[in-house]
């Protein structure tokens, strides 16, 4: 009777505890997708009178109860629209169905009132000096118009080089970037860490203890000095001794000498490599020692084993290894700012001119993007819309790849299941 | 269920018995002991396997039954802190001379566990698995030899429509006779089996010992057994063991009808511990 009701009590505790992580999970998930799409979707355009009399056009950015934040248009710089006035001040909100919007190039919004021929003057006139992107009435907008201005908008972010400026348009070097780069470390990372779990398991005299502490002390390494390991091993050292050897021609302009892709795909591969060898060094202990020596017992050397029948069967491991280096490598961009990470990369790592990837170059990348967009802009409140967007898609990045993983091991694993029972 | 069995094997046993008092032993230890680590687990046994015939091994558990198995193979190479003495030879080869080429030797000598060891393949693979390890790469000559050997182990009928399924979803019987075509696909010399019954439902018990009677005169088979009657009933040899020493070897039916061996008596008749 007791133990029923502690066990009943530990249930509903676990199952609670479960639930908090869900709904966290579930909550981060939502609130980035959600402030990301947001940011995307065409805003009301509102005049604003205020008590002294003046009026602007704007869009209500924030409202946080006291204060009202506005985005009048911006004719001469990004930015210089913002303007915070007290809600007590506000006497008047009312939305014209005939305001429109001109979107530019570099970001700005140039906002107005008025008929087709008005609209078409202003086009005119803001067009000669800046390109326009986007006119919209986002007042007079019907549920289809809104969510076709919204695909578009996400198509642009999406599919586009970003404006000089990195304060505007696409982000689609950066996502290039990161998918290229967490592809290219997990092609480095699963030979290295397949053959140390291997040895790990095979062997168990003082090189192995050695390998496994230091792997243990590698996954409790901060990130950052990761950064700095692979600034002084592979750039540093490496990379500089290939260029003095291979490339000394173009000396003093570093070709491997500097941050790239490469340096910072085996600077993530370091990273991830002990959540690898753990996750297979588990999936070859799972593997009943009978099968081993089944496998002995036909005549097959312990390499044949291994090749034949170990690996094979450690496959669901393997490819959960690989799963949990790729979310890892995703997330990280401490690291990568020592190695090669830029804000506005001159040429993408990946590029249609043979041989296509070009390892040495530097990248940009999603994680960086959002960091820029939140802290490094000009004002902080206008780049958060953008920093959200970038974290929708670095998020995405990671659910897409991950989900490709899982799936892919799962139909192994189905293949294998009776073994882990 | 037992009394149905019987009076068929022994027709056969008695036959073998004239025919293999002659012949040379398939596999014979000379002193053998195996240590691990400090502890003696085989003293000085000297055993002649007959070729062709079933030869079951009895004992009370911990005897050093299965590694003596283990011992045949050099399966306890893979143990360490092991430790051989003596010898082995299967037919004119020295199984411990220090030139000898263990997975040949593995090869020549199959092993059957206690519990069914399919590998995570398909039923096809893992009967062809030893067939690769020889270099077969022709899949006409693969699939020959796969059915030949499922039909030698009872098994083809049942699994012919599904040879690309997953081993692992066949029912225990199943997988004991898949293990079984496994290992005499290499066409070994001797197939040893620890307790291949144990595992078995009744019905899956009795078929499996006809099996074995079919195999004996192809193989020369070592059965360990917990099983008196299955021992009695199977075998046309026994041996019994206690504490790592081999105390009598002989005809099964004068071993368990006139014992020589006082401890021999005390465990086939059930007085033993």
């Amino acid at each position: 009777m007791n133990g029923t009701r502690a066990a009943t009590a530990a249930t509903w505790m676990l199952g609670g505890l479960v639930g908090l992580c869900i709904a966290t999970m579930l909550g981060l998930l939502f609130f980035t997708l959600g402030s990301g799409l947001a940011s995307l979707r065409p805003g009301t355009l509102e005049r604003i009178t205020l008590a002294d009399g003046s009026s602007r056009l704007a869009e209500v950015v924030a409202d946080d109860g006291n204060a009202l934040l506005l985005r009048t248009s911006e004719t001469r710089r990004l930015g210089e629209g913002y303007e915070r006035v007290r809600r007590g001040d506000v006497v008047a909100r009312r939305a014209p169905v005939d305001a429109f919007m001109i979107g530019l190039g570099d970001g700005r919004r140039v906002l107005g009132i008025g008929d087709d021929a008005a609209l078409a003057a202003a086009v005119g006139s803001v067009g000669a000096l800046a390109r326009v992107v986007e006119v919209l009435r986002p007042n007079a907008l019907g549920a289809f118009e809104g969510a076709g201005i919204f695909l578009r908008r996400l198509a642009r972010f999406v599919a586009t080089p970003p404006d000089a400026s990195n304060l505007a348009g696409g982000v689609l070097p950066a996502l290039v970037g990161t998918v290229t780069l967490v592809l290219l470390m997990s092609v480095l990372v699963m030979p290295f860490g397949v053959a140390a779990a291997v040895y790990l398991h095979e062997r168990r005299g003082v090189g192995a203890r050695i390998v496994r502490t230091a792997i243990d002390t590698l996954a409790g390494v901060p990130a950052i000095v990761y950064g700095v390991l692979g600034l002084g091993l592979f750039v540093h050292g490496i990379g500089a001794g290939i260029d003095r050897w291979f490339y000394a021609d173009r000396l003093p302009v570093p070709t491997f000498g500097g941050g790239g892709l490469l340096w910072a795909a085996l600077t993530l591969a370091l990273l991830t490599l002990p959540v690898v060898v753990v996750s297979v060094e588990q999936g070859l202990a799972r593997i009943p020692s009978s099968l081993r020596d089944g496998s002995l017992a036909l005549g097959a050397t312990r390499e044949e084993t291994l090749w034949r029948l170990l690996l094979p069967a450690a496959r669901p491991a393997v490819l959960t290894g690989f799963v949990l280096a790729i979310a890892r490598a995703a997330g990280s961009v401490a690291p990568l700012m020592l190695v090669g990470m830029v804000k506005l990369a001159p040429a993408s790592p990946l590029d249609g001119a043979f041989p296509y990837l070009h390892p040495s170059r530097q990248f940009m990348h999603l994680g960086f993007a959002v960091y820029d967009a939140a802290l490094a802009s000009p004002d902080a409140i206008r780049g958060v819309p953008r920093a959200y967007a970038c974290a929708m898609l670095l998020v995405c990045v990671v659910i897409v790849l991950n989900l490709s993983a899982i799936l892919l091991r799962n139909r192994l694993r189905d293949r294998y299941r009776a073994l882990e029972s | 269920m037992s009394n149905s069995v019987t009076p068929a094997i022994d027709g056969g046993a008695s036959v073998s018995r004239e025919q293999a008092a002659g012949a040379a032993p398939a596999l014979r230890t000379r002193a053998l002991s195996l240590w691990y680590g400090a502890r003696r687990a085989l003293d000085a046994v000297d055993l002649d396997v007959p070729a062709r015939r079933i030869t079951a091994l009895i004992g009370p558990s911990g005897c050093g039954k299965s590694s003596l198995l283990r011992c045949l193979n050099r399966l306890n190479d893979e143990i360490e802190g092991t430790r051989v003495e003596g010898e082995v030879r299967l037919g004119e080869a020295d199984v411990y001379a220090p030139d000898a080429f263990v997975h040949e030797l593995r090869r020549r000598v199959g092993i059957v566990f206690q519990r069914p060891n399919p590998f995570p393949l398909s039923v096809h693979d893992n009967v062809a698995y030893g067939l690769r390890l020889l270099g077969i790469r022709s899949r006409r000559e693969l699939d020959e030899r796969v059915e030949a050997a499922l039909k030698a182990a009872a098994l083809w009928d049942e699994v012919a429509s599904r040879l690309d399924d997953g081993a692992l979803g066949l029912s225990l019987g199943q997988q004991q006779r898949l293990v079984i075509a496994r290992a005499i696909a290499v066409e070994p010399e001797v197939l040893m089996l620890d307790e291949p019954a144990s595992a078995l439902d009744p019905a899956a018990t009795l078929r499996f010992e006809e099996l074995l009677h079919e195999l004996a005169g192809r193989y020369t088979l070592l059965l360990v057994t917990h099983n008196m009657q299955q021992a009695a009933r199977v075998s046309d040899f026994t041996a019994f063991m206690h504490a790592g020493r081999l105390i009598e070897f002989g005809d099964t039916d004068a071993l368990f009808t006139n014992p020589r061996e006082r401890q021999t008596e005390d465990f086939i008749t059930g007085r033993y511990g």
